[in-house]
This record gives structure tokens, C-alpha cells and sequence, in this order.
């Protein structure tokens, strides 16, 4: 919710009101009078400037209430365009005025204390002009908030850059950290940061949760619960200011803060987005500006040891660039492929630039699983769901230089990219990484009858879905991510994706942490970030207010029960990383 | 309304005392608004016209104060702990308590009596301002009263059980 916008809103809703309003009583309208009527309650018998003054001031901060009553509890319930929305609502303060208020500013305006109430003064009748006159009122109230209140979340792409951390405050306590080479548990702070609406709205979750205010207070509230983790996207659209240009003492103190006090940050350097200047995912020059911004980063870093280069690249993808979601907003194959060889080539470049500074970094490579069935035995239907099958590890695929099928080398031929695949191949991939797979209840998807692909829910899980990973690429594993929509099933799903996890690695897979994503609910999370509404998603350890949620109880239980278990003390996979 | 009080959850965190909360911040918000109705003459009129004296009526209008918050605290739930928009849900509840409390039964209860004049305009004015400072004030009253995460978390509810008694219930259910 923005208070401002909303306050705007709702002075600029009440002068209109009144505007119209003395236009109509100049032109010798009769009508009621809601500013005079206020006025006049502070000043009975002052001169006109006086109560008109009052009055206005007075209907000003009414308006501001109402404005943001309607932007906290009714903006965007209604699928109307904003100024008919605001319409709406408006009925709302016209009802109250009518029943309540009228009668009662009569009552107000009485020059005795008390009266015996009858029903002349419970409901005193009001002419047609009055009542007109307060239903025309608050409808053009209501059609200017309406207007001016939309995309409280979020800011236009093209301004410069707000400051976004605040200053550190105060003390925090002494530093814990678990041994080295223990389990990760780990949760995250949400950092998506993609455009929408043609590039031209900039959609900040740092911003949106409250983070770049209560970052300190977060951080202490991921080591109470006690994660040993956190999972950290730095925003790049404000820290890359151009080409080689960066802004770090914007996270300076943050970073400090970090390493001082943990938990140790799994640094995610692209999340969703680039900043404004490089376009978005069909450029080709993000690869070199994102793999210097890293290397940058890297070296002025140095104590950071775990990476996400690039987060998701199948999902910033196929958002980017096949539903026509976010960033460039395209809906073609074409423009899918770009932006996955784009998003693959940014995340080597940034590997290699890392290394170069620290040499033993773990690359912590986050993936959504997926998974497709196909709904019914049509050879067409079949085929749909085995390519999109194949077309999850195309990204994975590249940054591990991993053989693609026939079928989708096919694909990559009829898109021109089969000489870049080529490249990918004969990589040299660093032997410090971690697959990392994230799980939510749409990741598996049956594939209807028209093609299209419907969220299944849980359907065989994360254990056989990231199995599929482990058979492709052998390489250690993480669940990078999950989290519940639904906040009263998020403790079941929680421990379910644990025993999920406990599984896996009983059954030899080296897997080497376990992640709640996030730490604090999300805004337009479970909308995909894909309109500026500005609707709380319950999924966090905390809420927004950073009260615990039941589930952020649960995590601490589940890791003050195994984290001092032999197995998880010590983890085996991590240790050989880390050496 | 329903879509953003079920994002932050009618239910209060496992961690929050609302019904205490409520009570003890209603009793401190009656201070500012008490104050008003003093400054409007709108206590020694509802005193008069209830047939009490200034002190019994509040000694009666105290406690209700008190229930009145502790009803706020527990039916917003977590949001009314929103540090930013608290004041806004307290005042839409300070505006519900007199427009269904003060208009209503401050009549019933005196036998058709009601305030009028700057007296009338005092009890709206100061149960709005209670429930802006209630508002407001929930959060930070609530802030000591709450429990710990560290005891909470130890309870068996947050352990593996949670997730299947969630499973035995969908199972009953279906």
C-alpha cells in the first residue's frame, strides 16, 4: 500500500468534490453542502473564509481516511478499470453519509446538549437536491482516487534510483555461526526485481516487503530462528548504474553487517531483471556487463563465498520471454531460446569472473523443477509434454555442458543457436557446484487436451522430480526453495518437503541444504510479479508486520531438532566443497 | 477488505496475546480521548443523561474501553499489528463503536436521550481519537507482551505432528 499515493488520492478527491460543489452552488443549484457543514461545526458563526477554510481542511483529511481505507481494503478486489473501481467503493461513504452522518452533523449543530431523539432527528428527511448533491460528491470523490490511486507497488523504471537501505542502527549481537561444513538451513530474503508493463514499471520486492528499511531487523530475525544461510540478492538494477559503473556503498553497511554477524549470504546476482540501461534478457550484452559486475562484486566482496550467479534462468525465460510476463514481454520461441543462451552466457561469465577473485567459491545454481504429464494417450499431447520435458534443463543444460536430445537440438537448430549450444559444450565446469532446486505445489503440470499446461499440485513431489536433476547432472544438490501460498497448510508442507529432502539424501544423493523461501511474506508473489496490486502473499517465516508465522516456528523446531544430529553437524558433501 | 486481512491472517501469530494487548492499549487510548470529551463537555453531559456521576460513568465507560480494544486486537488480528496502517484500522473501528455504540445505545440506555451541540461532536471526536491511538499505540503495547520464538518453537504443535494432523483433517474432510 502506498500511503502517499493514497493521501494524494484522497485530498485531490475532495477538492474536486468541492470544486464542482461551489460551481454548482454559484450557478444557484441547491445542493448539500458537506464543506459548510463541517465548517461551521468549528466555526458556527465565523466569516465565510473562516469556516470554508475549516471545512475544506477538515473534508481534505476525511478524504485522505477514506482514500486509504479503499486502498488498504478494496483497490484491485474488483477487476474494473481503477476510476470505476473507485466509483464503486464510492457508494460506501455516500450510504454512511446519508444514514449517519447527515443526521448526525444535524444533531452537531443543535445549540443545546441534549435532545430527546425522535425519528424526524434519527433520519431527517433530505431533499432530492441533498441527496443528489451527496451521491454526485462522493461519485466524483470516488472516480478521482480511484484514477490516481493505481500501481501502489513498485516505480517507473526510468527514474533515477531511490536510496535503498537505510542506515544501520544500533548494535547487533555476537556473531553465530554454525562449524563449517555443516547442513545448510537456509531461508531468503524475496529480491525479484523484473518490469512490467513494457519495460516501463520496475517491480522491487526488497522495497515492497519493507526489507530496504528492515534489513537489519530481518537478518536478525533469520539467525533467531536459527538459519545458518541466507539467500541474497544485492538489487542489481541499482547497484550497475552503466558500464562498469557501481554503486556499493549502497550495501556496504549490509554486507558488513553479513559478515560480521551471518548468516552466511548465498549471493543471488541476477534475480529477474537487469537494470534499465541494458534493455532486458534479448540483449546480448548482459553476458559481459553481468560477468564484470560479478567479478566486481567479487573482488570487492572477498569474504563471500557461496554464489547464484543467475537465479531460475528457465523461469526468467519463459517469463521474459515465452508467457509475456515480465522484462521484454515477448510470446515466441525465438525470443525464448535468445534469452536462455543470454541468461546461460551471463551466468559462465559471472562463474569465471568469480573465480577469478575467489577461487574456492561454491556456485549455488537455483532451478525450478518441473515436471509435465501429459493428460491422455495423444501422441500430439505426448510429445508436448516429453519436449517440455527436455526444454526444463535446456538452461542447466548449457551452464553444465550437458548433451541436449535430438529433439531439442532440433530446436535449437531451427532457432539458430546450435553453434552457441556447441560452445556451452565444451565448457570446463567448475567443480564447486551445487544444483540447486526449487519446489512449489505448480511445478508439476499436466498437459490438457489443447495443449496448455495446469498446475497439477503436489503429484509425485519433490524427491522424484529432483531425482530426475540428480540422474541428468550427478552433481551435488540443494532445495533452494519453497514455500506454501495457503498460510494454514504452510507447516505441513514444510515438514512434507523436508522428509522430501531426508529422503533423497538417505538414499546416497549428496545434498547439502534445505531452504524456506522467505523469510517475510511476498508481495504479488502468487500473481508472478505480473501486476502493480501490491497483495500480501502469506508464504514468509514472518509476516510483514515480522510476527512469526506458525511455519517460522516450525522451521526453528525442525532446526533445533537436526542440527546438531552427527549427520547434519557435520555434512559430508558441503565439507568436500568447502576443502 | 477480506483479501487483506486473509493475507495477514485473521488469525493473531502463535507468538501474539491479543486479547491482553487490546485491553491494556483501549485503557491507554481512553486517556487522549477522555481528555476530548472533557475539553467538548460531552462526559458531564453523558453523565447527566445516564443519571450518573462524572466518575461512575467512567468507571462504567473504562472497562468497556478495554473490552472494546481487546475485541479490535483479537478480530483484526495480524493486522492489527501493522506499524503503518494501524491507526486507519483503529479509527474505522472508533468510527463502528460510535456510530453503532454512542448513536444507538447511548439512547436505549438513557431512555431516548442524545447528545447534541459540541457535545455531540466531542463523543465522535474522541472515539475516533481513541481508536487512532489504539491503533496506533497495539503494536508498541504489544511488542513485550508477546512470547518468545524460542519457547514457542519448542512447543509440539510447530513439530512434525503439525504437518500430519493438517494430512488426518484433509483426510477426514475428503
Amino acid at each position: 500500500m502506498s500511503l502517499r499515493k493514497a493521501a494524494v488520492a484522497g485530498v485531490a478527491g475532495a477538492l474536486a468534490w468541492d470544486a464542482i460543489l461551489r460551481t454548482a452552488i454559484a450557478l444557484g443549484v441547491p445542493t448539500f453542502d458537506i464543506v459548510r457543514a463541517l465548517g461551521t461545526l468549528a466555526f458556527p458563526h465565523g466569516p465565510t473564509l473562516a469556516w470554508w477554510a475549516a471545512g475544506t481542511a477538515a473534508h481534505a483529511l476525511v478524504g485522505v481516511c477514506w482514500a486509504v481505507f479503499y486502498a488498504y481494503f478494496f483497490w484491485a478486489r474488483l477487476d474494473l478499470r481503477p476510476p470505476l473501481q473507485g466509483l464503486v467503493f464510492s457508494a460506501l461513504p455516500a450510504v454512511l453519509a446519508l444514514l449517519v452522518m447527515s443526521p448526525q452533523f444535524r444533531l452537531m449543530h443543535l445549540s443545546t446538549d441534549s435532545v430527546r431523539l425522535t425519528w424526524d432527528l434519527m433520519l431527517p428527511p433530505l431533499s432530492p437536491a441533498e441527496i443528489g448533491g451527496l451521491v454526485l460528491g462522493h461519485a466524483i470523490f470516488g472516480l478521482v482516487v480511484g484514477a490516481i490511486y493505481t500501481r501502489p507497488v513498485g516505480s517507473r523504471a526510468d527514474r533515477p534510483p531511490i536510496r535503498a537501505f537505510c542506515t544501520r542502527s544500533g548494535t547487533t549481537g555476537g556473531k553465530r555461526r554454525p562449524p563449517d561444513g555443516a547442513f545448510i538451513f537456509a531461508t531468503g530474503i524475496e529480491c525479484s526485481y523484473p518490469t512490467i508493463d513494457g519495460g516501463t514499471w520496475r517491480r522491487d520486492e526488497m522495497e515492497a516487503t519493507g526489507h530496504y528499511q528492515r534489513w537489519q531487523g530481518d537478518f536478525e530475525l533469520a539467525r533467531e530462528i536459527g538459519a545458518t544461510h541466507l539467500r541474497f540478492g544485492p538489487p542489481l538494477h541499482l547497484l550497475l548504474r552503466g558500464p562498469r559503473v557501481y554503486d556499493w556503498q549502497l550495501i556496504d553497511e549490509v554486507m558488513a553487517e553479513l559478515e560480521a554477524h551471518g548468516p552466511e549470504p548465498i549471493i543471488d546476482l541476477c534475480h529477474f531483471g537487469v537494470p534499465t540501461w541494458l534493455g532486458d534478457f534479448q540483449n546480448p550484452e548482459i553476458a559481459d556487463a553481468l560477468g564484470e559486475y560479478a567479478g566486481a562484486f567479487a573482488q570487492r566482496y572477498r569474504w563471500v563465498r557461496f554464489y547464484t550467479p543467475v537465479n531460475e534462468m528457465y523461469v526468467c525465460a519463459r517469463m521474459s520471454a515465452l508467457d509475456g510476463t515480465w522484462n521484454e514481454q515477448r510470446r515466441d520461441e525465438g525470443a525464448f531460446v535468445a534469452a536462455v543462451f543470454n541468461l546461460a552466457s551471463a551466468s559462465v561469465k559471472m562463474t569465471d569472473a568469480i573465480l577469478e577473485a575467489r577461487p574456492d567459491a561454491i556456485f549455488v545454481n537455483s532451478e525450478s523443477s518441473e515436471f509435465y504429464q501429459a493428460c491422455c494417450p495423444d501422441p500430439a499431447i505426448e510429445g508436448r509434454a516429453r519436449f517440455e520435458n527436455e526444454r526444463r534443463f535446456l538452461p542447466l543444460d548449457l551452464i553444465y555442458g550437458h548433451e541436449v536430445s535430438e529433439e531439442m537440438a532440433q530446436y535449437l537448430r531451427d532457432h539458430g543457436f546450435e553453434d552457441r549450444y556447441r560452445q556451452f559444450l565444451a565448457r570446463d565446469v567448475p567443480q564447486r557446484s551445487v544444483l540447486g532446486v526449487d519446489y512449489y505445489e505448480w511445478n508439476e503440470r499436466l498437459v490438457d487436451p489443447a495443449g496448455r499446461s495446469l498446475a497439477l499440485g503436489e503429484l509425485f513431489g519433490w524427491y522424484v522430480i529432483a531425482s530426475h536433476y540428480w540422474q541428468r547432472y550427478r552433481r551435488p544438490m540443494m532445495h533452494t526453495e519453497t514455500n506454501r501460498v495457503d498460510a494454514s497448510d504452510a507447516q505441513r508442507w514444510l515438514w512434507r518437503q523436508w522428509h522430501n529432502v531426508q529422503l533423497l539424501r538417505n538414499s546416497g544423493v549428496p545434498l547439502v541444504g534445505f531452504t524456506w523461501y522467505s523469510l517475510t511474506d511476498q508481495v504479488d508473489w502468487a500473481r508472478g510479479l505480473s501486476r502493480a496490486i501490491g497483495n500480501v502473499d502469506p508464504v514468509g517465516l514472518f509476516d510483514l508486520n515480522r510476527d512469526a508465522r506458525a511455519v517460522g516456528l516450525s522451521y526453528k523446531h525442525l532446526i533445533d531438532m537436526h542440527r546438531d544430529q552427527p549427520e547434519y553437524r557435520l555434512c559430508p558433501a558441503l565439507a568436500g566443497l568447502l576443502r | 477488505m477480506a483479501g487483506f486481512l486473509s493475507a495477514h491472517g485473521y488469525d493473531p501469530g502463535p507468538t501474539q496475546r491479543p486479547l491482553l494487548a487490546g485491553a491494556l492499549t483501549g485503557l491507554i487510548a481512553s486517556v487522549p480521548a477522555i481528555a476530548l470529551l472533557w475539553a467538548f463537555n460531552s462526559l458531564q453531559v453523558e453523565a447527566r443523561i445516564l443519571d450518573l456521576s462524572v466518575a461512575e460513568t467512567l468507571a462504567v465507560g473504562w472497562p468497556i474501553m478495554a473490552v472494546a480494544g481487546a475485541l479490535y486486537s483479537r478480530l483484526f488480528g495480524r493486522a492489527a499489528n501493522d506499524r503503518s496502517g494501524g491507526w486507519l484500522s483503529g479509527m474505522a473501528f472508533g468510527f463502528i463503536l460510535w456510530a453503532g455504540g454512542a448513536v444507538l445505545v447511548l439512547p436505549a440506555a438513557s431512555g431516548g436521550m442524545a447528545l447534541a451541540g459540541p457535545a455531540a461532536l466531542g463523543v465522535f471526536l474522541s472515539l475516533v481519537l481513541w481508536g487512532a491511538a489504539l491503533g496506533i499505540l497495539l503494536p508498541i503495547v504489544h511488542r513485550p507482551l508477546k512470547l518468545s520464538i524460542e519457547s514457542e518453537s519448542r512447543h509440539a504443535r510447530s513439530g512434525p505432528l503439525a504437518g500430519l494432523r493438517k494430512s488426518a483433517a484433509s483426510a477426514r474432510n475428503s
